[in-house]
């Protein structure tokens, strides 16, 4: 179905399921009840990682052809990560639309597919805010300091951490 | 001239030479063999034809379809099978043949080729892995694999796909993990009659796009594709839609000049970089907010536009604070004077000065260039016009059939081509260094063309106006005799009038020039081109 009707159902019952069943690492609803297509989610910083005990917010967006085209993530706290850009959005491989790209740094099996839900793509953000993915990054300074000024990165994200409590 | 031997030659050489180049008559050798018949236009001709084949839509799918039908018999797979394979491999069958039989099992694996297709569970119901709902087996589909999908979710997956353009060729199941290919079959199974009319027409096209050996014909509308056999130093190809272009890089045909040095002028002249040199050469910085200004009236005080509005001396470019009348007031000013005298500014104005230079000097080249293309263009309507109409009432009008005219059509088309040769010494010109004496001769050797092409020119033009003339005398010979009243009728105007140019042409109230054909007007005996005396 190309219809908006079959993403807004798919995303109705999505919402149902993880308000009938929370997943452990973040929680989710709607930022407007009146609107399935944005998702306002917050994920909690993996332990073991610089983000633990973080509460960090995130906009879903949605297009009307979902499931065949990805979702963006952009967070609304202040992220300090090789993979999300300095405003905010999320660049992972499977929020990429679909196909094999031309740069050839990602197989079409790690893009996006209409097989993912909204559980699958949080679990993927969370994974990569525990190993950061240096190749292509979207922060490059971010990237950078990732690699070679490990204390400076710490010190950032440690302040991020913190700032995410405050808000609560 | 001795057409029917022309003709015999022709058909010499077609039997001689690729057979399926000449399948139809539209090929464009008929246009060269037609007159000038010699030896030099034989060998040309035939070199021509092992250079390249020009390939109509029907001969590709024809080519596609045999290429097809080989792999899926030799290889024993499915038509659909072979087609992935194909595609996979750019359309080399000796390829797909060498990585089949070298490692049959690694090429399955590699382009999702499954040898056993999995069958979808026997169950009442199912759950469809992209919308969660359960539904009957009957309404799932899956590709080899077995990864079960409802029809409309699948609906959804390939339309998208499909959106994407030709990616959709390489469709895999939305099963991250699994990289099983998407066939024809599934698409004609799902797909609507539009999507799937979009999925063979990606699939056609990529039999000409991954070729490493064909080309789509860059013309305008043309729907042909050119193989190309010979890379030698001629790359030139021209379609059976007359466009004539390079091989190697698809822009018009550009010889003399080689692809690199065509693909530097037109990025020159589409760049910005002309409009950066105009604007060191004529605009000066604000040295506050480094805006560019071009001065074109007033004083040396300068006020920036806001937000900046500072206020500088034009000459020393140092604010205008600093000025006044120790500086010698408003009209001059003697920093300047003295640091230009110190050599403080030569430098940047050596720069300004030198890229003044450079922009006029590609003016010149650019203009030439630009406006041989716009006479072109005139040439090449000329030449439709000649084709479609004019040849017509001519070959009325002096009762000679159309096809002794040929060499009418031949001459516009050798203006047309002259006038692109002589386009692209422009930007060979321009890129010629001053210190190549050399090239700069072998340059303006090839420029003495313009000469000849105004010639030719003038030669067709006179013709072709006293054709149009003649076309007067036929309307208004019923009614009114003026034109032919005007013209002297000495005894030599009749001898003239049994005069005639090489192919025949009888032109009443003009002679042809035995010594360089120039058209000339009855009315004088000394031919106005080559001064030759009759």
């Amino acid at each position: 179905m190309a219809s908006s009707t079959q993403a807004s159902l798919l995303l109705q019952k999505q919402l149902r399921d993880l308000m009938k069943h929370p997943v452990e690492g973040f929680s989710a609803g709607l930022v407007d009840d009146s609107n399935v297509f944005e998702w306002s989610v917050t994920i909690i910083g993996p332990q073991d990682t610089l983000y633990e005990g973080g509460y960090f917010n995130a906009i879903m967006t949605f297009p009307l052809d979902y499931p065949n085209n990805p979702p963006t993530v952009r967070f609304k706290s202040e992220m300090w990560h090789p993979n999300v850009y300095p405003d905010g959005k999320v660049c992972i491989s499977i929020l990429h639309p679909p196909g094999d790209d031309p740069n050839g740094y990602e197989l079409a099996s790690e893009r996006w597919s209409p097989v993912h839900t909204v559980e699958s793509i949080i679990l993927s953000i969370i994974s990569m805010l525990s190993s950061p993915n240096d190749e292509s990054p979207a922060n490059v300074e971010a990237a950078k300091e990732w690699r070679e000024n490990w204390d400076q990165f710490r010190k950032k994200v440690g302040r991020s951490v913190r700032r995410s409590q405050e808000m609560l | 001239m001795d057409s029917d031997e022309d003709m015999l030659d022709a058909s010499d050489s077609e039997l001689m030479y690729d057979d399926d180049l000449y399948s139809d008559d539209g090929c464009g050798s008929d246009k060269i063999d037609g007159d000038y018949e010699s030896e030099d236009s034989q060998s040309f001709l035939t070199r021509r034809d092992q250079r390249y084949n020009i390939l109509k839509e029907e001969e590709i799918r024809q080519r596609q379809e045999e290429d097809i039908s080989k792999v899926s018999g030799i290889l024993s797979i499915s038509r659909d099978a072979a087609c992935i394979l194909l595609r996979h491999y750019k359309w080399n069958v000796t390829k797909v043949h060498d990585e089949w039989f070298a490692n049959e099992e690694s090429v399955r694996k590699d382009i999702g080729l499954l040898e056993e297709p999995v069958e979808i569970p026997n169950s009442t119901e199912l759950k469809c892995g992209i919308c969660f709902e359960a539904l009957p087996s009957s309404n799932m589909r899956a590709a080899a694999c077995g990864h079960h999908y409802c029809i409309e979710c699948w609906k959804g997956y390939i339309v998208a796909s499909i959106k994407d353009g030709p990616i959709c060729l390489g469709l895999r199941c939305p099963e991250p993990s699994c990289n099983v290919a998407i066939d024809h079959d599934m698409i004609k199974k799902i797909a609507s009659s539009e999507d799937q009319e979009k999925y063979s027409r990606f699939l056609y096209r990529s039999y000409v796009e991954d070729n490493r050996k064909i080309k789509w014909c860059p013309g305008p509308g043309c729907e042909n594709a050119v193989e190309f056999f010979l890379a030698d130093s001629n790359n030139d190809v021209m379609c059976n839609c007359a466009h004539w272009f390079c091989w190697n890089c698809t822009e018009e045909a550009h010889r003399p000049v080689d692809c690199e040095t065509v693909t530097k002028w037109l990025i020159k002249n589409s760049a910005e970089s002309e409009n950066m040199n105009w604007i060191l050469a004529n605009s000066k910085p604000c040295p506050k907010c480094k805006r560019p200004i071009e001065k074109n009236q007033g004083c040396m005080h300068m006020t920036c536009t806001p937000p900046c509005r500072f206020e500088f001396c034009w000459l020393c470019l140092d604010s205008w604070q600093s000025h006044g009348e120790r500086t010698g007031g408003f009209y001059s000013c003697n920093s300047y004077e003295r640091a230009k005298k110190e050599g403080v500014y030569d430098e940047t104005e050596k720069r300004r000065e030198m890229a003044k230079n450079s922009l006029e000097r590609y003016m010149h080249y650019y203009e030439r260039w630009a406006s041989n293309q716009s006479s072109r263009q005139k040439a090449i309507a000329d030449l439709h016009s000649m084709e479609t109409e004019k040849i017509q009432k001519l070959s009325e009008i002096i009762r000679e059939p159309e096809t002794q005219l040929r060499f009418i059509i031949d001459a516009w088309q050798q203006i047309v081509d002259c006038r692109r040769l002589l386009r692209w010494t422009y930007a060979y010109g321009f890129y010629i260094p001053d210190k190549e004496t050399a090239k700069k001769q072998l340059f303006e050797y090839l420029q003495v063309l313009l000469c000849l092409v105004c010639v030719t020119k003038n030669y067709f033009e006179n013709l072709v106006r006293a054709l149009e003339n003649g076309l007067e005398d036929v309307d208004s010979s019923s009614s009114q005799t003026s034109t032919s009243k005007n013209e002297p009728t000495k005894g030599k105007s009749g001898k003239n009038k049994n005069r005639t140019t090489p192919a025949g042409v009888t032109v009443e109230d003009h002679w042809s020039c035995d010594r360089c054909t120039y058209a000339n007007p009855a009315s004088s005996d000394r031919c106005q081109m080559c001064q030759h005396q009759v």
